[in-house]
């Protein structure tokens, strides 16, 4: 008899498990779309690029290493809006958490931190940059949240800007650390790996030149795809984990906070201690991107980590994506850099200006319009290397006419989270 | 439940509470009165730590014996049990009817600090929010965006918000601030009802519904405690009347 009950309950725990797998299939299908499109997207890009069509597929698709930056920087855009989009607190002092986590994986490696040998995997130096990206939002956070609005916001780009004078003049870093530090051939050779440290077969090295490839069945993946992948698949995580945070009963506080501060104190939040907490995780999360960015390019240098306009980078990918929803930013980056690579990819790589070259006729490119200029040289003009000028005005357009952003309008079109709505909206069209 | 002795709150000069000694029994319902700039609000801010008093004590008792809450912050008060209301409508505009009430009954206990699951796994917090949307007849419109409801509705969520976080003492600031007439009976009906289980201390400026409902009135004026008693008694005191109830009597004779 006992073993029939096992046999039962154990057809039932399949039963459990495949309705949850089932279930969390439903509810997740937003998340599953999106993560099937982009692991199948190396794919698609290598296939259309081959198909050729003069160019046009070449023009029109991000390069995969531009989709990578995409996910580190985007991961780096999440946490800036973890903490801006859902507190309301504007932390423009964001890059210093990023450069925090680029510059501790960078001196880890080259054995400048008391401790640490240059051999520690990097899936341990990464984690230990986010932590200390956390510490630092700490100490910037227990000065600044005694400020609101403008203020917070002011006095937090005043220490990042510090952070980037400091480390722009400490020799300690490296001979030159203006330009920055880049990782040491002889202390560390071998390209940074993502993976499960200490088992070899479970890692693999990302970054453009270091990377490692993988043959395995029919798939051939050289070093960018595999970095893509690599880097992708600690950002889905990176993610996953925020996504949860902001459902979380801590998540709704801080948007208690973001609405009304005075009343979420006067029910009972000890709105402080729950900012402290944001900025904290908030910081984490920079710092494990920055570490991510380093370990691909391996250098870091003070204006591609520390400086203000990386803040900005980050402000411009939220606002496009969606200002206060998780996702938002990194399709906001996404939008950025595709744009910005369409406009001013040369040679080549595609983008729009070899494309013009190619399908307008000679006879139209050399139609003079003022002045003796042709048409083909008011194009070279107009798009040759003016690509953020051309975000400018999409920005200006977005912040104007699109206030909620891309992820935002969508919302809004739905009526809910797109994550929450497409299951319902499945759900009517099976009907 | 809760007391004040010689509670003060100076503003440079100005002396906005003056040596207030007050305590408000566990099942009462009392209003505090007086003309505007008495000092009500202040009083108010005092009692909930949004203030820090000159002077004075605010005692609280809860459980038998009384603790100091003076300088307790507002989330503090608010966790040993006291909760407010505004006079100015103060929620959460962008947020549900819902989620107005659910985030404030979240906040009773510590799971504000869990950040690993997901809020819809806490059936507890949405009973109660129901619960507390019934109570203060909002039940229909728990899914509408708070910015968006009527003034009278926004009345009634504020004092649900008041309400959920399971206050002991529940400070009610002119619950009918700027409701049309016709909708005043509908929270004066909420204040009699949400007085039956708490101690409530009320700030009005209709005197029909101070005299109706409170079963003790507290008159401040420039400060001062100037009466203090059965609605009657402090209708028919000659200081209060000198500082305040003139106009009302008037009213009274006028209508009559």
């Amino acid at each position: 008899m006992a073993i029939s009950t096992d046999a039962v309950d154990a057809q039932q725990g399949v039963d459990t498990t495949e309705r949850w797998i089932r279930q969390y299939a439903h509810d997740h299908v937003a998340h599953l779309l999106v993560v099937a499109f982009l692991g199948a997207y190396p794919l698609v890009y290598s296939v259309l690029t081959a198909i050729g069509a003069g160019g046009v597929f070449e023009a029109f698709l991000p390069k995969i290493e531009t989709m990578t930056a995409v996910f580190y920087f985007g991961l780096f855009a999440m946490s800036f809006d973890f903490i801006s989009g859902y507190t309301g607190y504007l932390s423009f002092g964001h890059a210093v958490f990023y450069g925090a986590g680029g510059y501790f994986v960078i001196l880890v490696a080259n054995g400048k931190v008391p401790l640490l040998p240059p051999e520690t995997p990097f899936m341990v130096s990464v984690l230990l940059a986010g932590v200390l990206a956390a510490l630092v939002a700490l100490a910037i956070g227990s000065v600044s949240f005694r400020l609101s609005g403008v203020y917070f916001a002011m006095i937090t780009l005043g220490f990042a800007q510090v952070a980037y004078v400091f480390m722009r003049d400490w020799e300690f870093l490296g001979s030159n650390p203006r330009d920055g530090v880049a990782v040491s051939n002889e202390l560390h050779p071998n390209a940074f790996e993502i993976g499960i440290p200490g088992v070899d077969a479970l890692n693999l090295a990302v970054g453009p030149l270091r990377g490692d490839a993988v043959e395995w069945l029919f798939l051939d993946l050289g070093a960018t795809e595999v970095s893509y992948y690599m880097i992708g698949l600690v950002v889905l995580v990176c993610y996953l984990a925020m996504q949860r945070m902001v459902h979380s009963p801590f998540g709704r506080v801080l948007v208690a906070i973001r609405e009304n501060e005075e009343r979420a104190r006067a029910v009972g939040y000890d709105t402080y201690r729950y900012k402290m907490a944001a900025f904290a995780v908030s910081g984490f999360f920079a710092g494990v991107a920055g570490g991510l960015f380093a370990a691909f390019r391996r250098s870091v240098s003070p204006d591609n980590s520390l400086y203000f306009l990386v803040t900005g980078d980050a402000l411009l990918a939220s606002i496009i994506g969606g200002f206060g929803t998780l996702a938002g930013p990194l399709y906001g980056r996404l939008f950025d850099r595709g744009v910005r690579e369409f406009l001013s990819k040369t040679g080549g790589g595609g983008g729009l200006l070899p494309l013009l070259r190619e399908y307008v006729p000679p006879s139209v490119l050399d139609t003079g319009i003022v002045n003796g200029m042709t048409v083909g040289q008011s194009i070279e003009t107009f798009l040759n290397g003016h690509a953020s000028l051309y975000l400018g005005i999409v920005f200006v357009v977005f912040v104007l006419y699109v206030p909620g952003g891309l992820l935002g309008s969508l919302r809004d079109r739905l009526g809910g989270p797109v994550a929450k709505r497409l299951p319902a909206y499945l759900r009517n069209l099976r009907k | 439940m809760l007391r004040t002795q010689g509670l003060t709150r100076r503003f440079g000069g100005l002396v906005a509470v003056d040596h207030v000694d007050f305590e408000l029994g566990a099942d009462e319902l009392c209003s505090l009165i007086g003309p505007n700039g008495a000092g009500k609000t202040t009083f108010f801010n005092l009692l909930t730590g949004v203030l820090d008093p000159s002077e004075g004590a605010v005692e609280l008792n809860t459980d038998g014996s009384w603790a100091d809450i003076t300088g307790a912050d507002p989330a503090e008060t608010a966790r040993r049990g006291v909760h407010r209301s505004y006079q100015i409508t103060n929620i959460f505009p962008q947020s549900t009817v819902l989620e107005n009430v659910r985030v404030a009954v979240q906040a009773d206990g510590a799971t504000g600090r869990h950040l690993h699951r997901n809020v819809h796994s806490y059936d507890a917090h949405f009973e109660r929010a129901h619960e507390i949307l019934d109570r203060v007849d909002l039940a229909d419109e728990a899914d509408t965006t708070a910015a968006n409801l009527s003034h009278g509705a926004a009345r009634q969520l504020e004092v649900g918000v008041a309400l959920a976080g399971d206050p002991d003492v529940l400070l009610l600031d002119e619950p009918n601030a700027g409701v049309s007439s016709e909708s005043v009976g509908r929270i004066v009906d909420l204040i009699e009802d949400v007085a039956t289980d708490h101690a409530v201390l009320l700030v009005e400026h209709n005197m029909d519904i101070v005299m109706n409902v409170s079963d003790r009135v507290v008159v401040l004026d420039r400060g001062s405690v100037i009466a203090d008693g059965p609605p009657e008694d402090v209708r028919n005191d000659e200081a209060v009347r000198q500082a305040y109830l003139g106009g009302y009597e008037r009213n009274v004779e006028e209508t009559a």
